[in-house]
């Protein structure tokens, strides 16, 4: 059975990814009340694909906030979610998704799981990845503002809400378990098949489909978080491309939109030419591990 | 992408983030976000 490719040091990341939960959804006695948390701290946005409407949430999904201040019942400029976003964006960029996103946490364990063959991409796929940006510039804002009240990508896409908010509120909760219809079977057969992808291929969700992420790729290339690539260091063995899960060859990309700065190929690099960049230099090399 | 432009972009965004935050905050939407997040989002749990 083929295995996901081991790089050292992937535990630290999956502890930071843990603490990162915890952090988001702190009050996880509420799993068991069927209940969700109404504490002051969900006036601000989570960083990370976190709903709002998990029981254990602390914060406030920044895409699902979007999608309501962009409701035509209050037609106003949505500038504190906004604010959060190009913050967030600004930054830690994409690392966000590799270090803070629960969602990519679920998808990153599913991957682990053995499979005969792992895809790293496909012929094709450069189309597929640009759903994502459809789905940001329709679902989410498009038909939001035009169309309806609808929050369209909560409603009929959104794998993260059906995880963490309609799974456990309808396991402990009669009330809203008696509501169950056809939209939430629906939302079961996303999030399924979306799990399921994530056995072969590294987080489908995140490549294809997820509009925070979009959003956060904007920002890869001048974060504060970023990357760097020394190409009189390369000898070209192709070890940062193989063990990627995003599917990239980080070697002239590492500003690429679709980086998740997970930091894969820094570790599997053997002469050190990715690192980290912390500020704003564009040449100079710094050995980074984490 | 050069350092200057970097450094240029970087301070303008977080400029602009951090003042719309003040704005949002100071005209109700952080509230409108805090009204929202503690209500079960019934569209968002598939019931809705
Ligand atoms: S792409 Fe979306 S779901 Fe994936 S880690 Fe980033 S924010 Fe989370
Ligand atoms: S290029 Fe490197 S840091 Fe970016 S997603 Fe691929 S392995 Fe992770």
């Amino acid at each position: 059975m083929a295995k996901e490719r081991r790089v050292k040091g992937e535990w630290k990341r999956l502890s930071v990814q843990a603490a990162m939960f915890l952090l988001q959804n702190p009050k996880l006695q509420n799993f068991f009340l069927g209940t969700i948390d109404t504490g002051k701290t969900k006036v601000l946005c989570a960083p990370g694909l976190n709903c709002y409407s998990c029981p254990a949430a602390a914060g406030a999904c920044p895409i699902g906030s979007l999608q309501s201040a962009l409701s035509p019942q209050k037609p106003k400029f949505p500038f504190y979610v906004l604010g959060f976003l190009l913050l967030f964006g600004v930054l830690f960029g994409r690392w966000i998704c590799s270090h803070v996103c629960p969602f990519g946490l679920v998808q990153d364990l599913i991957y682990k799981i053995p499979f005969p063959k792992k895809i790293r991409t496909f012929r094709g796929e450069r189309i597929l990845r640009l759903l994502k940006y459809a789905v940001l510039l329709v679902l989410v804002i498009g038909l939001t503002l035009f169309d309806t009240l609808v929050p369209y990508f909560c409603k009929y896409l959104c794998p993260s809400g059906t995880l963490f908010g309609a799974i456990p509120l309808t396991v402990s909760n009669p009330m809203l378990r008696g509501q169950i219809g056809l939209l939430f079977w629906w939302k079961i057969g996303v999030l399924a098949l979306l799990l399921l992808l994530s056995v072969p291929i590294a987080r489908p969700f995140c490549r294809w489909l997820c509009p925070l992420g979009a959003i956060y790729g904007l920002f890869n290339r001048f974060a504060l978080l970023g990357m760097i690539f020394d190409e009189n260091r390369c000898v070209g063995c192709g070890a940062c491309e193989t063990v990627c899960p995003m599917g990239i060859d980080p070697k002239g990309q590492v500003d690429s939109a679709e980086c998740i700065r997970c930091g894969r190929c820094i570790r599997a690099c053997p002469t050190g030419s990715l690192a980290r960049r912390f500020g704003f230099a564009s040449q100079a090399h710094k050995k980074s591990t984490m | 992408m050069k350092r200057t432009t970097r450094i240029l972009l970087f301070a303008a965004l977080s400029v602009l983030g951090a003042a719309f935050v003040l704005i949002g905050a100071f005209s109700g939407q952080a509230l409108a976000v805090l009204n929202k997040a503690i209500r079960v989002c019934l569209e968002c749990i598939g019931i809705g």
